[in-house]
């Protein structure tokens, strides 16, 4: 008891002055001088060797015909199969391969191959899809979806307004809108015993499908299936080397963005308006490049850390013009656009003492657009364009500057706080320089898993420069509008956080935070916005093999806009109020039938609703904007044999989505031609059965 | 009404935090000295020991004298830090003790402190860390002192599990759980009508965050928020011969990332979203009242109707037309 109370003592007394000279257990400070590593021959250490994992195979029936259905199940498919595989192989000196495979041949499906000798080199193979699905219901009278060149029937008949149109319902025929990703990967690493470590990386990502577009004449307008066919390389490569308490790297990275359509030509389905044009054409995206390289460092000697990261980089852009139907000359056949990045950031941690910290950062980001500046001369489309416009490359400088304090009154008392400076430089635009103070405070009260407690406060002012409304825009700016994202801002927000855990096996955590944007000398824009949500999560252990867990979110934010038809003071404003409620509650029981079987369900509910309100003497609004969604997973995996188990799971989902302003026809608006309703209201059911063997 | 309401509920949240700092006295005893000490002598102890480096006669055979009954104890032999014949392995260094620290006297009976690990263990999480730290001095971890989470006094055994055969945190099946039983806010955006697709997991949180902190803005993967939306959206890099001004600021200025009631992640639905920014002596200013008793729908328009603004000025991105400065084509 003495030795114990004595040895204790000491080590209090002494702990204050050593920790000074290194706070902290790293190995590179470990006194290591008494070892006699002869006697160390980890015979016990039961590593074995050969091929351990397990591989699955599965299919899942789909009844669904509403194909944003996919987005859920992962197939749009009816029938579906997959391939699961957790492999690993581990053999003599080091060597070892992993092959990890999830929902392989689903819609969403990944797989990583690593194969290497550890802490010497690694080679990595990777692949990854993903599908994102809109509708399939879209309709459009053009033919060609999917190229780059959209036309109508070769006896269409225009019309001035879209429900005069004889030959559109005809022509309606529905497509898909969605977009698939897929991926690639290939990825080698070198390391030397010592300090130096070299890595090369290579993705490749192909991106096809149809996404939604307008194409317009004077005031017609129709809506365009867009193709999308885009590959980008990506290309990391790099040198780190390391010491015992310092890292630093110097990282390539590049990105080349191809699109394999340059621009979509389209038939107007209207009569001819402003220049008597019966054809428009809209560029694509443009190919382009981004490189970047960066050269990184951190030293960390357990009291203080200093890390920081400088990079130069630039953007280009050198498409082709598109010019067919643009019928003036170009004063140049691409823009050869040329943006530099150059960035610079620094952050020190130090430890004043065992209780009181001090972080400090800085961050310099430039981006300075050097793309020459010409005149183009505007396609007549009404009565007031077709005049010469000069384009204009936008500069932006950010310096972000922060510095904060965190001081521990004792052991489960922790008061953090801090001040954030952010100036932002830009050309061009109302407003050149904006600035943003924010201040903060944070305490934290924890006594280990029985109570974890925090609450938070910031308040932060955002000003600048001189306001100009009308400056660099293509058409007078009323003056008193300030946009929202340069206006004068003050903020406030309130957060808080209670996590308790009143018996070992069940857990209690509720949140709540209060936000208000206050553009204070905003009178025509966005003026005020209020964010409040709060949120609570059960999760309870019923016994050891029993766990429930729910949780609800709740959430509300009001917005506040003024306008002005007269360009002047306020005659109209709108208020928006989003609500937002998700419930969810998760059940397992496991070790059912003699440790066999396993049986979970998941279910959520989510509800997004948001109401748009427009009052000028008569107030108006936009009627239902909501998704309503119900997701359930029922699943038992039972283990047939030692090697072999069996999963099936249930799948459902109850979908609602509307949106007043979509709730149309191709021809409900008379000078646009739409996709007609993109909405969904269906029930989707699906099943999937799952065999797993265990190698 | 509804302020007065959040505000009295955040005072009465500030009355009970201050009132529970001051009856908590129960600690939840992690380890078998918790017992018999405060956690600033277990830490006191433990600093004294590795000052001292009284390491075991045999490394991990005089531990697993002991703790070889444990399962949980050999689980670490089937992972990268149980190999034993990787020189970067703890297994070819100090073993055990690499990371638990010198064995000292703790083999008498196990009632002197090691150094253990997790959110159940009274040392605190900078301590336990540092360990960790020492070998994980790498690009992906550079800021890892100035991070989100070191500042939470998140331990890194809080994520990851070391002594078994696959550490859950690293399964892209299950980050987004893992990530979201903390992150609760982010967990109900992703349900909304708009969002990211993280809640089937084709997306995952460090697609865009890294979760050991970066040199970047909310621990983003890439310098900024653009860069890191880039990085999956090349095609808005462009630059283009037409920029839009916010757009090549800051994407969430319109967006937000993580979801949204509003189509396409918009933080305001069109035309109020162009409205706070747009408004010139031309059908920019206009009140558009959607459905009103006098007989105007919010279909019947193309102002409001199907894709509002964005049905003559698609290109909301940019537009590299030589005509596009009205981001029409």
């Amino acid at each position: 008891m003495n030795t114990k109370l004595n040895l204790i003592t000491l080590a209090l007394l002494t702990s204050t002055s050593f920790s000074l000279m290194a706070d902290g257990y790293g190995l590179a400070n470990a006194k290591t001088d008494n070892i006699k590593y002869d006697a160390w021959n980890c015979k016990a250490c039961a590593v074995e060797t050969g091929t351990t994992g397990n591989v699955g195979v599965g299919i899942g029936y789909n009844s669904e015909d509403d194909i944003n259905s996919a987005n859920a199940f992962n197939s749009s498919n009816q029938t579906a199969g997959k391939i699961d595989a957790d492999i690993k192989y581990r053999g003599d000196n080091g060597y070892q391969a992993k092959v990890v495979a999830n929902n392989m041949g689903m819609d969403n499906g990944r797989m990583e191959i690593d194969v290497g000798k550890l802490g010497l080199y690694r080679l990595n193979l990777g692949y990854r899809s993903i599908a994102t699905y809109q509708s399939n219901n879209a309709l459009s009278p053009y033919q060609n979806i999917g190229s780059d060149n959209l036309t109508l029937a070769d006896n269409w008949v225009t019309a001035g307004s879209s429900a005069d149109m004889p030959m559109l319902y005809s022509s309606l025929t529905p497509f898909e809108l969605s977009l698939k990703r897929e991926r690639a990967g290939l990825g080698f690493e070198y390391q030397t015993e010592s300090l130096f470590t070299t890595y090369v990386n290579f993705q490749r990502e192909e991106k096809t499908g149809t996404k939604v577009a307008s194409g317009s004449f004077f005031n017609q307008s129709m809506m365009l299936a867009e193709p999308v066919d885009y590959t980008t390389d990506i290309l990391n490569a790099g040198i780190k080397l390391r010491g015992d308490n310092w890292f630093t790297s110097i990282n390539y990275n590049g990105s080349v963005f191809s699109n394999n359509n340059q621009q979509l030509g389209f038939d107007s389905a209207f009569n001819p308006t402003f220049g008597a044009q019966s054809r428009g054409y809209m560029a694509l995206d443009p190919d382009n490049e981004a490189h970047t390289i960066s050269l990184m460092g951190q030293y960390n000697d357990s009291i203080t850390s200093l890390s920081g990261r400088l990079l130069l980089g630039q953007m280009t852009q050198d498409q082709q013009l598109t010019s067919i139907g643009y019928g003036y000359s170009l004063p140049a056949d691409s823009i050869d656009a040329k943006v530099d990045i150059t960035g610079m950031t620094l952050k020190a941690v130090t430890k004043l003492n065992r209780a009181w910290r001090l972080t400090g950062s800085y961050d310099y980001n430039d981006r300075e657009n050097n793309t020459q500046i010409e005149q183009w001369t505007q396609i007549s489309i009404n009565d007031v364009t077709g005049k010469v416009r000069y384009n204009t490359p936008y500069d932006l400088t950010t310096h972000n500057a922060k510095l904060s304090t965190d001081y521990r009154i004792n052991h489960g008392l922790k008061l953090d706080a801090g001040y954030d400076f952010k100036r932002d430089e830009r050309s061009n635009q109302g407003r050149e320089t904006t600035d943003d103070n924010n201040v903060w405070a944070r305490l934290r009260v924890n006594s280990f898993d029985m109570w974890d407690m925090w609450l938070k406060g910031s308040l932060s002012k955002r000003d600048g420069s001189e306001y100009k409304a009308s400056e660099s825009s293509s058409a007078e700016q009323n003056p008193l509008l300030r946009r929202y994202y340069l206006a004068d801002r003050d903020r406030t927000q309130i957060e808080a956080r209670f996590n308790h855990s009143p018996l070992d096996n069940l857990n209690v955590d509720f949140g709540v935070r209060y936000a208000l944007d206050d553009y204070t000398n905003t009178q025509i824009g966005l003026t005020e916005s209020k964010d409040t949500n709060y949120d609570i999560n059960l999760s309870y252990m019923i016994n050891d093999d029993m766990n429930v867990n729910t949780f609800y979110n709740h959430q509300i934010i009001k917005s506040a806009q003024s306008g002005s038809a007269n360009l002047s003071i306020a005659t109209w404003q709108a208020d928006i109020e989003d609500t937002v409620d998700v419930v969810g509650a998760g059940l397992s029981y496991n070790n059912l039938m003699d440790s066999r079987l396993r049986l979970g369900l998941d279910y959520t509910y989510s509800d997004s609703d948001s109401n748009t309100q427009v009052r000028q003497g008569i107030s108006g609004d936009y009627g239902d904007y909501f998704a309503k969604v119900h997701n359930i997973n029922v699943y038992a995996q039972y283990q047939a044999t030692e090697k072999m188990a069996l999963r099936i799971d249930y799948k459902m989902e109850k979908y609602l989505d509307n949106d007043d302003a979509n709730d149309i026809e191709p021809d409900t608006i008379w000078n646009v031609m739409s996709f007609g309703n993109l909405q969904h209201d269906y029930t989707a059911h699906m099943i999937m059965l799952n065999v797993n063997y265990s190698l | 009404m509804k302020t007065t309401h959040s505000i009295n509920t955040l005072f009465l949240a500030l009355l009970c935090l201050t009132a529970s700092t001051l009856f908590m006295s129960s600690h939840v005893q992690a380890a078998k000295w918790d017992a018999s000490m405060t956690p600033a002598e277990v830490e006191a102890t433990l600093d004294k020991k590795f000052a001292e480096g009284k390491y075991s006669p045999k490394g991990a055979d005089t531990c697993l004298m002991c703790h070889k009954k444990s399962e949980k104890v050999m689980d670490l032999f089937k992972g990268a830090h149980g190999a034993i014949d990787s020189s970067k392995s703890p297994m070819a260094g100090l073993q055990c003790e690499a990371c638990h620290g010198p064995l000292g006297s703790h083999n008498r009976g196990g009632k002197e402190p090691m150094i253990t690990f997790g959110p159940t263990s009274t040392l605190a999480a900078d301590k336990q860390n540092s360990v960790c730290m020492s070998c994980h001095l790498d690009d992906k971890r550079v800021a890892w002192d100035s991070s989100h989470h070191a500042n939470a006094d998140v331990a890194c055994a809080s994520c990851h599990s070391i002594h078994a055969e696959h550490d859950p945190v690293l399964s892209k099946q299950t980050e987004v759980e893992v990530c979201t039983t903390c992150h609760t806010r982010q967990k109900a955006d992703m349900n909304k009508r708009t969002s990211h697709p993280m809640k089937w997991n084709q997306m995952t949180c460090s697609d865009c965050h890294n979760p050991h902190g970066s040199l970047s803005d909310s621990d983003l993967v890439q310098p900024t928020v653009n860069e890191t939306c880039y990085s999956c959206h090349a095609e808005k890099r462009g630059p283009k011969l037409w920029e839009h001004a916010p757009v090549t600021e800051n994407c969430v200025n319109c967006h937000n990332p993580h979801g949204s009631v509003n189509d396409a992640m918009l933080k305001t639905r069109a035309p109020q979203l162009c409205q706070q920014c747009h408004a010139s002596d031309n059908h920019t200013s206009n009140a558009y009242l959607g459905n009103t008793d006098m007989g105007s729908t919010v279909n019947g328009n193309a102002f409001t109707g199907g894709r509002s603004c964005l049905n003559c000025h698609s290109q909301v991105h940019g537009s590299n037309h030589p005509s596009g400065k009205l981001l029409q084509r």
